[in-house]
C-alpha cells in the first residue's frame, strides 16, 4: 500500500498471520502507541550485549549474585 | 478535628487506648466516603456488613480498628477484583483470601471499601476506569495518578488515612506524587503479594499510600508482616543522575526537589555526589517487556478476538500489540535486567540513595493527560514512566515524598534506595519532613483554595 510505514505493514501482516481481528481504531492505537515505543525498542534491538546473559531464577528481592 | 483527619498512627493509638471508638470511627469513614466520594470517585465500592464484621473480629494488632482501602487488585473472600476493567483478558477473577487482605485483617485493620484504579493498571494517570475516573483532590480536572488513582485520591482527599496500592511500573509513586501523599514501593517480594491474578509477577508489589512516612511504615509493616524501624539516617551519600530525570522534569518541580534536596542533605549531615548508570535508554524499554511478559500467555488469537467491547479502546490496542511484539526484545529486555540490576548494585556500593523528582511535573488534565517539559511537550505516562520503572525492572524499594507544589500541585522528591532497604528510605522521607517542618506532609488540597500559591515550589 502506498505510503504504508514499515511497522505499519508489519503489524498489517502479524495481524492476519497470528489471526488477531482489530478495527481501525484498534489499529490507529496501535500505531500510536509504537509511535512511542520504537525509539526505545530500537535502542534495545541494536544495543551490544554480547557476552550479557539473563539471571537464572534471579532474587529480585536482592542484589545480583556475583 | 474529626477523627478521621487524624494519621493512621494517631487512630490507632487512639484506639489502643480506648481515647477513639473504633465503631464510631468507621461509621464517620462511610458516611465521609457517601459525603465526598461523588465529587473524587476514589471507591467503587463499599460493604459496611463486611467491614463492621472485620472490626468484630479485628485481632489486637498495629492497626486494630482502623479503617484502610484496598486497590481493586486483589480478590477479597467477599469480592474478586475487577482491576478496573470489564474483563481481565485470559484470566477468571474470584473471591478469595488475597495476601494484601490478610496482612491488613491480622494487623487488626478494616477494609471499609475498595479503591479505583486505572483500567488493568495500563496508564500513570488514572484517568480511564469501568468505573470512570478518580478525580484529584487538589484539582477535579486533573489526574490523580495511576494506576493507584484510587488509593491516592481518597487518602489525599480525607476518606481515609492510609490505602493498599500496587506498583508494577510506578503506579504508587505516581499517584502518591500527583496526589501529595507518600507513598511506598516496597523490596520486590517483601510485601503480600499472593492472590494477584499476575501470579508469578517480578515487577508488582504491594505498598502503602498515606500521608507521611511514618503512617507508610506503619502500613508497610503490616504487609510485609514485620516490623521496620525508625531508624535516624546520618552521613547518607546521596546519588544524582542529572540527565534526564533532573534536566528534563519541569522548572517548578525541578526547584521544589532542589530544595527538598539540599534540606535532606543537612538535615543528616549527608553528601549530593553526581552518578552515572550505564544504558539508561534501555531501562523503560526493558522494564515495559519484561512486565508485559508475565501476562503474555493470556494474549491468544481467542482471547484477544472476544476483548469486552467495554474494555477501552486503549487497551485493547495495547494488548493487541503486545502480542504482535517480537520475542527477540523480551529476550534482549531480560539481559538488560540482568545489567542494570549489576550496574545498579555497583553503584549502591558507593552511595545510600538515588534522588531524582517522582515525575517529571505535576498533574496534567484528566482530559488531555499531556505535559510540558524542557524536552517538549509528551504524554504523562511516557515522562513519568522514565522516572520511576527503574524501581521495579531491578527489585530495589522506592518512595515518593511531598516536597512542594508548582502551579498550585504537588511536587515530589523519589528516593531509591539498595535492595532492603525500605526502612532506610522511610527513615529519610522522615528527615526530609522533619528538615522542611513538615510543611509539605500537611498541606492538604483545601489550602489550594484558600491560599494561593505561586508556581517554583515556595508556598507564600
Amino acid at each position: 500500500m502506498e505510503g504504508e510505514s514499515a511497522f505499519q505493514s508489519y503489524l498489517n501482516g502479524a495481524l492476519e498471520i497470528f489471526g488477531i481481528k482489530a478495527d481501525e481504531d484498534e489499529r490507529a492505537v496501535m500505531m500510536g502507541v509504537w509511535s512511542l515505543y520504537e525509539p526505545g525498542m530500537e535502542a534495545l534491538r541494536d544495543a551490544d550485549l554480547d557476552g550479557i546473559e539473563p539471571e537464572l531464577h534471579p532474587d529480585l528481592s536482592k542484589p545480583p549474585a556475583q | 478535628m474529626s477523627a478521621l483527619d487524624l494519621p493512621l498512627r494517631e487512630q490507632a493509638a487512639q484506639i489502643a487506648s480506648g481515647e477513639l471508638d473504633s465503631g464510631e470511627l468507621l461509621d464517620a469513614c462511610l458516611a465521609r466516603i457517601e459525603e465526598r466520594n461523588p465529587d473524587l470517585n476514589a471507591v467503587i465500592a463499599t460493604f459496611p456488613d463486611r467491614s463492621r464484621e472485620m472490626l468484630e473480629k479485628a485481632p489486637d494488632g498495629p492497626l486494630r480498628g482502623v479503617p484502610v482501602l484496598i486497590k481493586d487488585e486483589w480478590p477479597l473472600p467477599w469480592r474478586a477484583e475487577t482491576v478496573g476493567a470489564a474483563s481481565v483478558p485470559g484470566v477468571t477473577l474470584e473471591p478469595g483470601e488475597s495476601g494484601p487482605y490478610r496482612a491488613l485483617r491480622d494487623a487488626g485493620a478494616v477494609i471499609a471499601g475498595i479503591a479505583n484504579m486505572h483500567e488493568l493498571g495500563s496508564s500513570s494517570t488514572g484517568n480511564t476506569s469501568l468505573y470512570g475516573a478518580a478525580h484529584n483532590p487538589w484539582d477535579l480536572e486533573r489526574c490523580p495518578g495511576g494506576s493507584s488513582s484510587g488509593p491516592a485520591a481518597a487518602v489525599s482527599g480525607g476518606l481515609v488515612s492510609g490505602a493498599v496500592g500496587a506498583d508494577g511500573l510506578g503506579s504508587i509513586r505516581y499517584p502518591a506524587a500527583y496526589c501529595g501523599l507518600t507513598g511506598l514501593k516496597p523490596t520486590f517480594g517483601r510485601s503480600a503479594m499472593d492472590g494477584h491474578h499476575i501470579v508469578n509477577t517480578e515487577t508488582i508489589v504491594s505498598g502503602p499510600l498515606c500521608r507521611d512516612a511514618a503512617d507508610a511504615r506503619l502500613l508497610a509493616s503490616a504487609l510485609f508482616g514485620e516490623d521496620l524501624p525508625a531508624g535516624q539516617p546520618s552521613g547518607l551519600r546521596i546519588g544524582v543522575m542529572r540527565d534526564p530525570f533532573w534536566t528534563d522534569s519541569a522548572p517548578g518541580v525541578r526547584e521544589a526537589c532542589e530544595t527538598a534536596l539540599e534540606s535532606l542533605r543537612a538535615e543528616i549531615d549527608g553528601e549530593v555526589v553526581e552518578v552515572e548508570l550505564p544504558d539508561l535508554d534501555l531501562i523503560l524499554p526493558a522494564a515495559l517487556l519484561v512486565a508485559q511478559a508475565e501476562e503474555a500467555a493470556h494474549l491468544v488469537p481467542e482471547v484477544l478476538n472476544g476483548l469486552s467491547p467495554e474494555l477501552g479502546l486503549v487497551n485493547r490496542g495495547v494488548l493487541k500489540l503486545r502480542a504482535l511484539l517480537p520475542l527477540s526484545l523480551t529476550a534482549r529486555a531480560f539481559r538488560v535486567r540482568a545489567k542494570v540490576r549489576r550496574d545498579l548494585a555497583a553503584l549502591f556500593d558507593g552511595i545510600d540513595l538515588l534522588a531524582w523528582p517522582a515525575v517529571p511535573a505535576v498533574a496534567p488534565s484528566l482530559a488531555e493527560p499531556m505535559i510540558e517539559l524542557p524536552s517538549g511537550v509528551e504524554s504523562a505516562d511516557a515522562g513519568n514512566a522514565r522516572q520511576g520503572v527503574l524501581a521495579n525492572l531491578t527489585g530495589v524499594p522506592g518512595v515518593s515524598v511531598p516536597v512542594g507544589l508548582d502551579d498550585g500541585m504537588p511536587a515530589a522528591l523519589q528516593l531509591l534506595g539498595a535492595w532492603g532497604s525500605d526502612a532506610l528510605l522511610l527513615d529519610a522521607a522522615e528527615a526530609l519532613e522533619r528538615a522542611t517542618d513538615r510543611e509539605f506532609v500537611d498541606l492538604r488540597p483545601s489550602d489550594r483554595k484558600t491560599a494561593p500559591l505561586r508556581s517554583g515550589g515556595q508556598s507564600p
